[in-house]
């Protein structure tokens, strides 16, 4: 029950905490992992598990807010069970994926009907200059979402591995490579809208150009930044050109009829 | 970097330090349909309340701009927080100023920041400092934990911190010539182009898919899926669901959840089915 408790906790404060303030990377398994150890007296095997539930979730990331797993709740649980069992980090690794992709399910369904619910609202509020309330919705839909999440950390460490194994061998195994699968592929929703943001007929060439370099050559990610800051210098370099042109022009001959179809013209070719 | 802060007086520093604390909170009611916006607005909220005192219905108004969809890298939000709140400062002053460009500023930033920052950030950043904790974290070193979160946040809240203040001095003094001249369009143009290579990037190394699908004759592989696939183009099944999700996303405004919901029973279809 006190180890429930203590692993909802850190659950809580690192994952609930990461959102809170900042996506400070509270919620990755190589904080969290020894926070639980500290917690439940084994800080060696919290540290050693937490690095490499770290080194497996490595690819998990949060892109324009969508993600592929929850790696905080997967780490806390997995790591609980392998400190409480005595039976060292395997049971951590085979635990750690299914209930982090288990997790981020939970987290989504939370973000949908808890908070989501609430746009609506934010949005009258803001109209009528209830700042007060924003401010308590604000944090107040922080608490209860976190602390809903964290309630299944509690219940899963109370019921126990057996239940927790039981419930995840319940789930057909079609299924949970289906979830597998799934992780792998969601990102794509959050590139979609970073896209959705960016996306410019004139310019969405780069995106394939990326795409060919990292699928291709496996440039890392800082080469690409390299080559794209190079890239944006040099056509941005050569429109500020092209636009000082153009105001000179117009500076020149003053408005007459023959210019405003060169500035149509222009016009298009920089927007 | 202290000049910066410096040349701005001392009430608007107050004021600025402010925001930055309260952007830390900027996705604590994060939502599918509205991203930061609860957060983005309750740190603007000192501005808001310093410049439209007097003016019960501007402010309003100012709140309800403030709460518009607002989704970027949190390191880069604080930025476009002193950038609006600057141009929120001109507003409440001048009549004649166009209140629309303020959420069109906003938004013409917030997609190249995200792109570029979450990339940096989460990409680049994020992996070097996991890295270098793991190899301490694999041998039971117990400030693995404590490493690796200073190596990421010391840059990254230092970024934050200065971006205020670099938002906040560029948004009064230039962001409007720079818009009149034509000049901000050729930078959101650079800086989409970096955001787009480095989603390109991020799509090819984030989104991963591998076929198990395989046929088999007289325990002779003849056909595999993934092989094939790879033959045809590398990558071709991330790169076609992230343009299929994009596609559906703008043209088609099917909202996120639907969106993730739909990745979902497809990925279980596709196991189903025994492709994946």
């Amino acid at each position: 029950m006190l180890n429930a408790f203590l692993v909802a906790l850190a659950v809580f404060i690192c994952v609930g905490g990461a959102e809170l303030i900042g996506f400070t990377m509270l919620n990755r398994p190589i904080v969290i992992g020894p926070l639980v150890g500290l917690l439940l007296g084994d800080l060696h095997t919290g540290v050693i598990i937490g690095a490499s539930l770290e080194a497996v979730f490595m690819g998990v990331v949060n892109i324009g807010g969508a993600s592929a797993a929850e790696p905080g709740i997967a780490t806390a649980v997995g790591t609980a069970f392998a400190i409480m069992l005595g039976k060292g980090s395997e049971v951590a690794l085979t635990l750690a994926l299914p209930i982090g992709i288990l997790g981020l399910q939970i987290k989504t369904v939370l973000y949908i009907f808890i908070v989501g619910m609430f746009a609506k609202t934010f949005d009258r509020l803001a109209a009528e200059g209830r700042e007060k309330q924003i401010i308590a919705l604000h944090y107040g839909l922080w608490a209860v979402n976190w602390a809903l999440y964290s309630l299944f950390a509690f219940f899963g460490i109370l019921f126990g591995s057996d239940a927790v194994s039981a419930l995840l061998d319940a789930i057909p195994d079609v299924v949970m490579n289906g979830l597998t699968v799934c992780g792998g592929l969601l990102p794509a929703v959050g590139m979609a809208m970073l896209m959705k943001m960016l996306w410019d007929n004139k310019i969405c060439m780069f995106y394939f150009l990326g795409f060919v370099l990292a699928a291709y050559l496996d440039l890392p990610l800082i080469a690409l930044a390299v080559i794209g800051v190079i890239i944006a210098i040099s056509i941005g370099m050569n429109d500020y050109r092209m636009n000082q042109l153009a105001a000179q022009r117009v500076a020149v001959s003053p408005a007459g009829g023959s210019d405003e179809y060169l500035d149509e013209e222009e016009e298009e070719f920089f927007s | 970097m202290s000049n910066l802060t410096k040349s701005i007086p001392a009430d608007e520093r107050k004021m600025l330090r402010k925001a930055f604390w309260r952007s830390f909170t900027l996705y604590a009611a994060v939502s599918p349909a509205k991203q930061g916006a609860s957060g983005f607005c309750y740190s603007l909220m000192p501005f808001i309340n310093k410049f439209y005192k007097n003016d019960e219905e501007g402010k309003k108004a100012a709140l309800t701009r403030s709460m518009s969809y607002f989704n970027t890298t949190i390191t880069c939000s604080t930025f476009i927080m002193g950038l609006v709140a600057s141009m929120e400062k001109k507003n409440s002053e001048q009549d004649d100023f166009d209140a629309s460009s303020i959420n069109a500023v906003k938004s013409s930033l917030m997609g190249p920041l995200a792109g570029i920052g979450d990339s940096i950030f989460w990409g680049v950043l994020r992996v070097i400092a996991a890295g270098i904790a793991v190899g301490l974290g694999a041998s039971g070193n117990i400030l693995a934990p404590i490493v690796f979160l200073l190596l990421f946040n010391i840059p990254s809240i230092l970024v934050k911190y200065y971006g205020t203040f670099l938002g906040y001095k560029l948004g009064s003094e230039y962001i409007q010539k720079v818009y009149a001249s034509g000049l901000m369009n050729i930078l959101t143009k650079a800086a989409s182009i970096v955001g787009l290579i480095m989603v390109g990037g991020m799509t090819a190394s984030m989104v991963t898919f591998n076929s198990t699908f395989e046929l088999t004759m007289k325990g002779e592989s003849v056909l595999n899926l993934q092989n094939m696939l790879d033959q045809i183009f590398v990558g071709i099944v991330p790169l076609g669901l992230t343009l299929l999700c994009y596609y559906l996303l703008k043209k088609k405004n099917i909202s996120i959840t639907v969106l993730i919901i739909g990745v979902i029973i497809l990925s279980i279809l596709l196991s189903l089915l025994g492709i994946a």
